[in-house]
């Protein structure tokens, strides 16, 4: 009787994955009986939802897409999570699937993804926020660069203005601040606009720099925070992530001015902290839902420039300024004046920024140390 | 050269040390008691994760910042509880137990964060409450000293009074002596009667409390919100504050003063014209410092023993 049973069981085993097997083909097998093709479009984020910054932003491109193409496209996200050794795996799986276009982003990936582009020749792929190194033929990858330091300029002669306006919390001292998230270049073309902006609108202007060294340790960012509003900052940039929200809360504790990052920051505490919102004269905007929306479309057409790096400004809608109720309450008309003729003159290519790509680091040193306070 | 004292000598920095060195204390403070019992609580980091975001949940919840801050400490004393359970009845190695509870920790919060406030990265949705400000009176009206130590947050006061409170209770309590008993010889301290497991479970209790407060700080006094990973190895500052400290309290008081005070050096001296590289070094830089200045004390005082005896020997 036991032998029977054990035996039944072992039998069950090995038809086990015959039998899901069986079911799942027919699975696959329906959509394929459908005439139009879909185009399967998958994100990949080596990080996790919920950074208020660029990986919420792809995650609300892929919901663009979806909303624009419909059943045409069939999207997904993937959170590979922060955890380094499963980024290149998942690439590798997902290269292996029935993908067309597999998206990554920040410059972590760029290696994997040179690698595993170069084996997979008929799949297309988008980085956004890097480019990948095109000496190496790469003919099937669309890399997406974002002028931040350009919008940055635009916040920087914002920040100018006011230290030097009569606002109500801006001090006599023409001293503005910025906040990083680490020492490395897409950080520093921020910095670099910002500077340039700073300086165009006031070549007097100071800016007090640092570095968290983490995008993740909020607490130290409002202590740095902290430290540059009592030396008399009296608007500050930030620039670093999840670590950067801690800007916001030194804001409120100093009562000073704050200028947001890559989404509209003042929209996360208007709810819950209006108090703190309202100091947050505007974000910077990296918009990487628009540039995925974009490219699709791009793709769709047969126009997406495929072996190539594109960098996307304001005209592309790549990079903005949240122009929010807050910004238009705030900020005085001769300010906002200021900030229409920076980006007026950069979208004409009157002005044209710096950036933080390619500059050596004694460069960067020294154009640092000519504006410290 | 001017511009760095200016920075030191400033009350805004002193300030600064202070409420750097909270978080710090409070979970040097929690290592040291379990330190004493003889169990190394290295879960000080996920507990204080994790007391964190309690405590945001029940404060936003209920509106009080007290209750949250109780609940924090509350579950803060559970996890630490737990630990024992997991060390003492069931015999696992401390270590991997604590490297579990932190690694639960770290997913976990994140897990129950997306759950309450539907996000997994910050708490900003939730309505939290922040612990409350003490002017002190008389002493805020002082020039110079009063801006340095009036108007901290209520645990800051809490943490470096808990430095006299451990003191008392390990030195002047008989519990506190049967901590130390076990800590030291467990066989010794069971032959007069002295329960091991039950010491070592009120002192990973206490531990994790301590802990507990600390995490409460991270999220209810120096930030306003929860944050995925936000206690960023304060928890593991603090085990190397205890050790440097020489396992007393005030001894981590000290050296939790002085990690403060490099970190706060740090973050203001980025201002200035120094290297980013050369200053994010200086927290480190200094407990390298720290250790080897103990160990040559150490190491003089067992020689200096050693040489007594000797002399002993030959009269």
């Amino acid at each position: 009787m036991k032998k029977l049973i054990v035996v039944s069981l072992l039998v069950l085993l090995v038809l086990m994955p015959v039998l899901i097997g069986c079911q799942k083909k027919a699975e696959v097998a329906e959509p394929a009986v459908e005439a139009e093709p879909v185009l399967k479009v998958v994100n990949l984020l080596n990080g996790v939802l919920g950074d208020k910054s660029f990986f919420d932003s792809a995650a609300a491109g892929m919901d663009l897409i979806k909303a624009e193409y419909g059943d045409k496209v069939e999207v997904k996200t993937i959170e590979m999570t922060y955890e380094q050794t499963k980024w290149e795996p998942t690439l590798l799986d997902i290269a292996d699937e029935d993908w067309d276009i597999i998206i990554v982003g920040t410059w972590q990936m760029t290696e994997m993804l040179q690698e595993v582009a170069a084996d997979y020749p008929e799949k297309r792929f988008f980085i956004y926020d890097t480019a990948v190194d095109y000496s190496l033929g790469l003919e099937n990858v669309y890399s997406i660069l974002y002028s931040q330091n350009e919008a940055s300029f635009v916040a920087g002669a914002m920040a100018a203005a006011i230290t030097k306006s009569d606002m109500p919390l801006a001090n006599g001292d023409k001293v503005i601040g910025f906040l990083g998230g680490m020492d490395i270049p897409v950080i520093n073309d921020f910095l670099v606009g910002y500077i340039e902006g700073a300086q165009y609108v006031d070549p007097g202007t100071k800016v007090a720099i640092s570095y968290i060294g983490s995008f993740s340790d909020s607490a130290k960012g409002k202590e740095m925070a902290l430290a540059q509003y009592n030396m008399g900052v009296d608007i500050g940039y930030n620039v670093a992530g999840q670590a950067g929200l801690g800007q916001l809360d030194a804001a409120k504790d100093m009562d000073r001015y704050a200028i947001g990052v890559d989404s509209d920051q003042a929209a996360i505490f208007v709810e819950t902290d209006p108090a703190k919102a309202a100091l947050i004269t505007t974000s910077v905007l990296k918009r990487v839902d628009q540039s995925l929306l974009r490219a699709v479309k791009l793709h769709m057409e047969g126009k997406a420039p495929y072996g190539e790096a594109e960098v996307l400004g304001f005209a592309e809608q790549g990079v903005g300024l949240a122009k929010n109720d807050i910004y238009e309450e705030l900020v005085p008309a001769e300010i906002k004046a200021i900030v229409d003729e920076a980006e007026k003159k950069i979208r004409n290519g009157e002005i044209t920024v710096s950036s933080a790509f390619g500059m050596d680091s004694d460069a960067m040193n020294n154009l640092r140390n000519s504006v410290k306070p | 050269m001017s511009a760095f004292f200016d920075i030191i000598f400033s009350s805004h920095f002193g300030y600064s040390v202070l409420r750097v060195s909270t978080p710090i204390l409070f979970a040097a403070l929690g290592a040291l008691i379990s330190d004493k019992a003889g169990v190394i609580n290295i879960a000080l980091e996920g507990i204080m994760l994790i007391s964190a975001l309690t405590g945001v949940i029940f404060s936003a919840i209920t509106g009080s910042a007290f209750f949250g801050l109780f609940m924090a400490v509350l579950f803060g004393g559970l996890v630490g509880l737990s630990l024992g359970y997991f060390s003492l009845n069931l015999k696992t190695n401390v270590i991997l137990a604590a490297v579990a509870i932190n690694l639960i920790a770290i997913g976990g919060t994140v897990f129950i964060l997306y759950l309450v406030a539907g996000d997994k990265g910050i708490s900003s949705s939730l309505a939290s409450k922040v612990l409350p400000k003490i002017n002190i009176p008389l002493l805020q009206n002082i020039p110079g000293i009063g801006p340095i130590f009036s108007g901290h947050n209520v645990l800051t006061y809490l943490a470096f009074l808990s430095v006299l409170f451990i003191w008392f209770f390990l030195y002047k309590t008989p519990l506190g002596l049967r901590i130390r008993a076990v800590g030291e010889n467990e066989h010794a301290a069971d032959s007069v009667g002295i329960s091991v497991v039950k010491t070592r479970y009120i002192a990973l209790t206490i531990s994790g409390i301590l802990a507990g407060f600390g995490g409460a700080y991270m999220s209810m006094g120096y930030v306003s919100w929860f944050s995925r990973d936000m206690v960023a190895g304060r928890g593991f500052i603090a085990l190397a504050a205890e050790a440097m400290g020489g396992a007393t309290p005030i001894g981590c008081m000290l050296t939790s003063l002085l990690f403060g005070f490099f970190d706060a050096l740090a973050n203001s001296l980025q201002l200035l014209k120094i290297p980013y590289e050369f200053v994010s070094m200086l927290p480190y830089v200094a407990t390298v410092v720290g250790l080897v200045i103990y160990t040559i004390r150490k190491t003089e005082k067992i020689r200096r023993i050693q040489e007594k005896a000797a002399e002993g020997g030959n009269a």
